[in-house]
């Protein structure tokens, strides 16, 4: 192996001295490069990533928004509906107690007159021929053939409450 | 007060107060000869008519309730509304009402949730009202209508800015399955107002899934607890012939909230194909001559006398504006349904899968929809001066986007020039920031026109040829540099 003279090595020293400048230079460049990219990856990942934290907020706010109206329109509606539940109670209590009081009209003395002049309405309505028959609730049912004519109390009284469009302020209190 | 006997859809009311005629005793029948499906025939009956509406009374004291389809001398052929799951021929008794289908009206329907033919699901007591008018409303007298009027606000920025819904309008929603539809339909629902005036909502539901009736009920139920909306459910598994009866039903409420009461009322029907369906299953078994795709052929006069029965009316305050809800089968719009609406209706707001699949929430397609009566809702002293100009100006800068767009599939964004990038950028910033919006969102109107006038601003000012230099300089953004 040939080695260089002692004489090359002093002459070759500015060269070795250049190039290691050089390469000092570079890689001071590539250091700055470097880090001037990291300066701008963390700043563009700041930025995405308050990006996504505001879109996750803002949708985090809105479900949560949802939710809460979600929920608080489930409890009103369950309490609109306890409300309205007690007001059909009403109406079944009225109803109950209609087709009761109507049962104890058959011990007034006005039922005769009441029951001739159903039976008369019963053949108005069905003709001569229908037979007219009492209702164990009180009334008279009329037939003829496939048609026939309902007309004992419970019946009449329940067709009077819906004919009354006042009475239901007795359940919409 | 004027006389609109025979003329307007309030007129029965002070003439006959119906509780007392439903007084009368009916006769019932028992000669039952068949049931069929949910078809019920019912012999030995004299002078009953078509529609007419009867009660079925059973034999444990169950009652269910039926129209006549088909009257052949003394046989009455029935659709059970509940069906005729469980009947026997014996112990059935029919009593007819001697007449088509009524309904008691008033105020206490608001706030109240019912089935498709109006009876509680609420647990509450059958709603009762000051009058009972007929499901099939009045004729209207032509001359007694006033032109739609002033805007019906949605607060959802594509319709309010661009296709602008008018009180006493029918406007409806073109869909297809699978788009949002509904939700819209409820945002709407939601969210309307008309400026100053005590606006109500009546929904009807017909044809839905279980899941969308809950679905529609939550997204409701603020506005059902204020009081200001009437529920109408007709589930899909529901009987058909209470799918024809609720729009009826819907509308026949609505008229007297609005027309007696002095409400600006909206009423959405969602579906309405769902509802021509129910139409010819009915038509068909009424053994009607089928028309187009099976479709009855007054398939078209049936939707128009729903349609119809929207608008305003001389001397009286409120107004019924309609939006009726379509899925086209396969995104058809030729198919009978959304094609016979068409014909009958102002103008249309169009769903598209395209813009949908872009996330834009609602998915509108801008360019196909429309709303013809919107001149008269929008503009100075209605809503703000520039809305109708910012409107065309969206719109028109919308169908060179589009074109930009095409183009730049086909050579590339760096090819174009300067002015078509610029509408490549104004599509992205009028999509993200006018049409897109929160399910539960409400838009100011100023706000929304604020949005488009920020999206304007990505054109070059000469772009803007629909706007005029004083609207320009009032309302254009400034950029950085002032521009």
């Amino acid at each position: 192996m040939t080695m260089l003279s002692p004489e090359a090595d002093g002459a070759l020293a500015p060269i070795r001295e250049a190039l290691r400048s050089a390469a000092d230079e570079e890689a001071s460049e590539l250091r700055e490069a470097a880090r001037q990219q990291v300066i701008a990856l963390l700043a563009d990942s700041r930025e995405q990533a308050a990006l996504i934290v505001a879109a996750a907020v803002k949708d985090g706010e809105a479900a949560a928004r949802s939710e809460a109206a979600l929920r608080s329109s489930r409890v009103r509606r369950e309490a609109n509906e306890l409300v309205l539940a007690q007001r059909s109670r009403l109406l079944q209590e009225l109803r109950q107690q209609l087709r009761t009081r109507a049962l104890t009209l058959q011990h007034d003395q006005r039922y005769p007159a009441l029951v001739n002049a159903l039976t008369q309405h019963c053949l108005d309505l069905l003709g001569a021929a229908a037979s007219v028959s009492m209702s164990p609730d009180g009334g008279v049912i009329g037939e003829a053939g496939a048609r026939r004519l309902d007309l004992s109390l419970p019946i009449l009284a329940g067709m009077t409450l819906e004919s009354m469009p006042e009475a239901r302020e007795l359940w919409n209190l | 007060m004027m006389d609109l006997r025979g003329a307007s859809p309030g007129q029965g009311e002070a003439a006959a107060p119906a509780p007392a005629v439903r007084f009368a005793p009916q006769v019932s029948h028992g000669d039952i000869r068949e049931l069929r499906g949910p078809l019920l025939v019912v012999g030995g009956v004299h002078g009953v008519g078509w529609d007419e509406f009867a009660t079925v009374d059973m034999a444990r004291g169950e009652c269910r309730h039926g129209l006549v389809l088909e009257v052949d001398h003394d046989l009455a052929t029935l659709q059970v509304l509940e069906s005729t799951d469980g009947m026997s021929l014996e112990g059935i008794r029919i009593r007819f009402d001697g007449r088509p289908l009524h309904v008691q009206v008033g105020t206490e329907w608001l706030g109240r949730v019912c089935n498709g033919r109006g009876e509680p699901l609420d647990g509450g007591p059958p709603v009762t009202g000051t009058a009972t008018l007929p499901v099939s409303g009045w004729p209207l007298n032509p001359v007694y209508r006033d032109p739609p009027q002033e805007p019906v606000l949605t607060g959802i920025s594509v319709i309010d800015g661009l296709a602008t819904l008018v009180r006493g309008q029918k406007l409806p929603i073109f869909s297809v399955p699978g788009l949002p539809h509904l939700t819209l339909a409820t945002q709407i629902a939601a969210q309307a107002t008309a400026g100053g005036q005590t606006f109500r909502v009546v929904f009807a539901a017909m044809g839905l899934t279980h899941a969308d009736i809950a679905y529609v009920r939550d997204r409701l139920e603020e506005r059902s607890a204020g009081g200001e909306l009437t529920l109408l459910l007709n589930a899909a598994d529901d009987p058909v012939i209470e799918r024809i009866l609720t729009p009826r039903i819907a509308l026949t409420i609505a008229e007297h909230l609005a027309y007696t009461e002095g409400h600006d009322v909206l009423v959405i029907m969602s579906d309405m194909t769902s509802y021509a369906e129910a139409v010819r299953e009915v038509s068909a078994a009424r053994r009607e001559i089928p028309a187009r795709r099976g479709y009855p052929g007054y398939l078209y006069s049936d939707l128009a006398t729903l349609y119809e029965r929207c608008g305003r009316v001389k001397g009286r305050d409120g107004s019924v504006t309609i939006v009726p809800v379509l899925t086209m089968p396969g995104g058809d719009i030729t198919h009978p349904v959304p094609d016979l609406t068409g014909y009958i209706t102002e103008g249309q707001i169009v769903l598209s899968q395209d813009v949908a699949a872009r996330g834009i929430y609602p998915p509108v397609d801008v360019l196909s929809s429309l709303s013809r009566l919107m001149r008269s809702g929008a503009g100075k002293g209605r809503t703000r001066e520039d809305h109708l100009d910012v409107a065309a100006q969206v719109l028109a800068a919308l169908a060179r986007a589009r074109q930009a767009t095409e183009l730049a599939e086909l050579v590339g964004e760096a090819a174009l020039s300067e002015t078509d990038r610029s509408y490549i950028k104004y599509r992205t910033l009028v999509e993200e920031g006018l049409f897109d919006q929160g399910r539960d969102e409400v838009r100011s109107l100023a706000d929304t026109l604020d949005r488009a006038w920020a999206a304007l601003a990505a054109l070059p000012k000469q772009e803007l040829t629909m706007l005029s230099t004083a609207l320009l300089e009032k309302y254009l953004p400034k950029g950085d540099d002032g521009e």
